[in-house]
């Protein structure tokens, strides 16, 4: 039966049945025996550590994967053999975890992907922009940019954006407050009790409690990926039980132990630095010190980053570690490497992994001068590196031999976040390293993050993410218009000075 | 499981990646290029006894060291994603200059050799130099070099052949020790083996395959994607530059249009080897595969008479057999 016979409504209260479904991949088990039902017109939440499956059920049942063995009823019909474009049609949109932006056309046809409007065959063009630009309203993205030139946050709201306005009745999002700010996200819950009270169903996969505690319904979650559990009343849950549930074992959430650093003598002096709207006169970070850089997209947190690392251009700019004397800020990425400054993106996709290289490959990358001698690699060498910090990162995959594009979205940012630590750096700048992370998993991070200031290095973490800020920093830099608008540490450090300065930002 | 299978047989959209890599299929779709180079090994051994005869194996041992080298310089290109058309050009250019660098102006050979190939590589090195710096389309800027390259080689030689070159200057390509093995293969090994550990075992290879599988985050990851393209290419040119040499030692002549016929040879054997235009993938065994397929159904039709008239379309059909195979495998196994 194909999904245009699927279409007709029928008395099942799932609007999304499956049954004994499995996914396999080569040797891997991806989903195992799977049985569960969505709810017609509910948020139903999908969680799971790293690797649990989660990705790869929702991949079936849009059409964008072929499962195994089981079978995927829509509205009570079983369905086979569709692709995506048929499940679009039948009204099932899936937003992927992995951004889906073709970088060389618009902002406004990206929107438009495969739902152009059309008149007799040939793009409608007057339309598509005056659809696009009232999607766009309010978003601050330009229609007519190119997508390429949109940073993560603008390209993750136009995939977001082409799913909410499509009219579909199921809505599938994976991980889609990954990339997103607060406020942003608060505009996007908005809008899905909007769809849900016109009886749209959504499946909402997010590693965030407060989020699925917020937003959902029900919840199922996935463990190895056999289903270990699920409820049908997320409100009477607290967040320590979500985590139990998820986990299978109670959770104990990182707490950094601030330290005051005021007195001590700076590890980095940074001065005079411009690139494009930032301007910084001097920011010192001390020895073992974590200082978090939060701040409304292009406030300058992140370009500050970018800039240190040299990955923007910048008009003037020095850094001096320890009693050096001030030189200029690097030029390019392998500058910086070599002058002790490594700097994770937010973005891994685009410039954090090379998909097709084993996770091996991937850690040593940036190391690869450590591992070799006169230009030949030493295989123990590079073993020994990459096999230490896949174990300290915890990847989820069969060895450090295996292709990164067949991990699971979090694992690939440990991948990530491992080759940016091979690199052993003085100065550790790390943009939403957590993005992506389960719960469980986050906290091991932020464990090795805080461990690493303890033997000296000096850390940046760029984050929207408050949780992550308090629990990890000794001081926030709060950037507004391109500059340190706002510092405080210590026990000022809280959510709710975090979380209210950013609205009063967002609003004035 | 027998699923895995029906998977298979099943369009799925771009974004789906791989499917289960492990079936036998698979396997045989990523031996595809050796699988296809036997069984046409076997159908022309039926066709023409001839074909498994001593004389027959060297002479496609010699014919596959100049299309084979040719074919390294192309595929290094491709490995960071971009593309030189120029090579075969390259190749005839740089060898009608070291030929008149011994016959005009008197050098002695050997150096006149070097001269030769100094000039490839030189070209090679430009190159690069305005992909990366001048940010050139690599398709068009090598296309242009090799009208070029192709108008001086005709300049330079004024539309005649050049023959009178020294006995030592074409000793490699004629030398041949017991039993009539020639000599000039050994330096096409040389080559595969010195190009298989620069891939696979030093820092240069590595960055190459990062650089052509995501140039961003290879910038990121403290890779200075420019001077590794650059690299590419220089290396690239000086194996036209030794090809051409090789070329004009073998046929003891450099004609005004030398080295023009491999240009679509030279592209195909690496891409049938798997070697990805997109970059970042294939490998040197992969290269020798390609390079003696061609090699294997050029001798081949000759060899079991086929009428001249058909060669080239019989030709041309069983490359793309092994391109469409190959693009299922990637399509399907990845
Ligand atoms: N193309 C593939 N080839 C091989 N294994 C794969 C492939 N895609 C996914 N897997 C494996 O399937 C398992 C489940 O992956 P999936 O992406 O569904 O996890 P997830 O629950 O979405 O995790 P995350 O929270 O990290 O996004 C993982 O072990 C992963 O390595
Ligand atoms: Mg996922």
């Amino acid at each position: 039966m194909t999904a245009e016979s699927a279409r007709q409504p029928s008395e099942d209260p799932f609007i999304f049945r499956v049954e004994n479904l499995s996914k396999r991949y080569g040797s891997t088990l991806a989903l195992r025996d799977v049985s569960l039902g969505i709810r017609r017109g509910m948020i139903h939440g999908l969680l799971g550590e790293n690797g649990a499956g989660k990705s790869t059920l929702v991949g079936l049942i849009s059409g964008q994967r072929v499962p195994s063995s089981g079978t995927i009823y829509l509205d009570g019909r079983p369905i086979e053999n569709v692709d995506v474009k048929e499940m679009e049609k039948a009204g099932v949109f899936l937003v992927t975890q992995e951004p889906m932006i073709i970088d060389h056309v618009t902002a406004a046809e990206n929107l438009m992907l495969g739902i152009w409007p059309s008149k007799g065959g040939f793009v409608n063009w007057r339309k598509l922009r005056a659809d696009a630009s009232r999607m766009l309203a309010g978003t601050g993205i330009d229609p007519q940019a190119m997508a390429g030139g949109l940073d993560a946050v603008a390209r993750r709201k136009l995939n977001i954006l082409r799913a909410m306005f499509s009219g579909g009745k199921v809505i599938i999002l994976d991980e889609p407050t990954a990339a997103l700010t607060v406020e942003d996200r608060a505009q996007l819950f908005t809008f899905m009790r909007e769809l849900k009270a016109q009886g749209v169903t959504f499946i909402f996969i997010s590693h965030y409690n407060d989020e699925i505690l917020e937003i959902c319904d029900a919840c199922s979650v996935l463990r190895d990926g056999a289903l270990a559990g699920g409820t049908e009343d997320v409100g009477s849950l607290t967040s320590e039980q979500l985590s139990e549930l998820v986990l299978g074992r109670g959770l104990v959430l990182f707490q950094r132990e601030r330290h005051a650093f005021a007195a001590e003598e700076p590890a980095v002096r940074l001065r005079d630095v411009a690139s494009g709207k930032i301007g910084v006169k001097a920011f010192d970070l001390r020895p073992g010190e974590i200082v978090g850089f939060t701040g409304l997209p292009g406030a300058g947190a992140k370009e500050l980053a970018r800039a240190i690392f040299g990955l923007a251009p910048t008009q003037s700019g020095t850094i001096a570690f320890g009693t050096e004397t001030q030189r200029p800020l690097p030029a390019t990425p392998r500058d910086a490497f070599d002058m002790g400054i490594a700097f994770l993106s937010d973005d891994r996709h685009r410039d954090g992994l090379v998909a097709q290289m084993t996770i091996g490959e991937n850690i040593s990358l940036s190391s690869l001068s450590v591992v070799a001698r006169a230009g030949f690699l030493r295989p123990e060498a590079e073993k020994l590196l990459s096999d230490r910090y896949f174990r300290a990162m915890g990847i989820k995959a069969a060895g450090p031999a295996a292709v990164v594009n067949t991990l699971s979205g979090g694992n690939q940012q440990k991948v990530c976040l491992g080759r940016v630590l091979a690199t052993k750096p003085r100065l550790l700048i790390l943009d939403e390293p957590t993005r992506g992370i389960d719960i469980g998993v986050k906290q091991d991070v932020l464990r090795i993050i805080d461990e690493l200031a303890r033997t000296g290095v000096s850390v940046i973490i760029v984050s929207t993410d408050t949780d992550e800020i308090v629990r990890a920093v000794d001081r926030v830099c709060v950037f507004e218009d391109g500059a340190i608008r706002e510092e405080f540490s210590g026990e000022a450090i809280s959510s709710e000075r975090l979380r209210q300065g950013a609205k009063e930002r967002a609003d004035g | 499981m027998s699923q895995t299978t029906t998977a298979v047989a099943k369009p799925t959209t771009a974004a789906a990646p791989r499917q289960g890599g492990k079936s036998t299929l698979g396997w045989v779709l990523h031996n595809v290029v050796w699988i296809w180079l036997i069984a046409l090994v076997v159908i022309f051994g039926l066709f023409n006894e001839f074909f498994f005869t001593t004389f027959n194996l060297q002479n496609i041992m010699v014919q596959a060291t100049v299309l084979g080298m040719i074919g390294l310089a192309v595929a290094l290109p491709l490995l960071v994603a971009e593309i030189d058309l120029s090579l075969p050009a390259n190749l005839g250019f740089s060898s009608a200059i070291g030929a008149m660098a011994y016959s005009d102006l008197g050098l002695p050979w050997l150096l006149a050799m070097l001269v030769g190939i100094a000039v490839a590589t030189l070209i090679g090195f430009f190159n690069g130099l305005c992909i990366t710096k001048l940010k050139m389309v690599s398709l068009i800027q090598t296309l242009s070099m090799m009208i070029i390259l192709q108008g001086a080689l005709l300049a330079l030689t004024q539309g005649r052949t050049i023959t009178n070159l020294p006995d030592a200057y074409v000793w490699i390509g004629q030398a041949a020790i017991g039993g009539g093995w020639p000599i000039m293969p050994v330096v096409f090994i040389i080559t595969l083996v010195a190009m298989a550990v620069l891939l696979r075992n030093t820092v240069l290879g590595r960055s190459i395959y990062a650089v052509g599988g995501n140039p961003v985050a290879s910038n990121s990851a403290g890779i200075r994607v420019d001077r590794i393209k650059i690299i590419t290419f220089t290396i690239a040119g000086f194996l036209a530059g030794v090809a051409g040499f090789l070329l004009a030692s073998w046929q003891m002549a450099i004609t005004s249009n030398q080295g023009s016929s491999y240009l679509l040879y030279a592209i195909a054997a690496p891409i049938i080897g798997g070697v990805s235009v997109f970059g970042g993938r294939g490998n040197i065994i992969g290269v020798l595969g390609g390079v003696l397929l061609l090699t294997v159904i050029q001798v081949g039709l000759a060899i079991i008479s086929v009428p001249s008239f058909y060669v080239g379309m019989i030709g041309g059909f069983m490359i793309f057999i092994a391109v469409a195979i190959d693009a299922i495998r990637v399509r399907y196994f990845g």
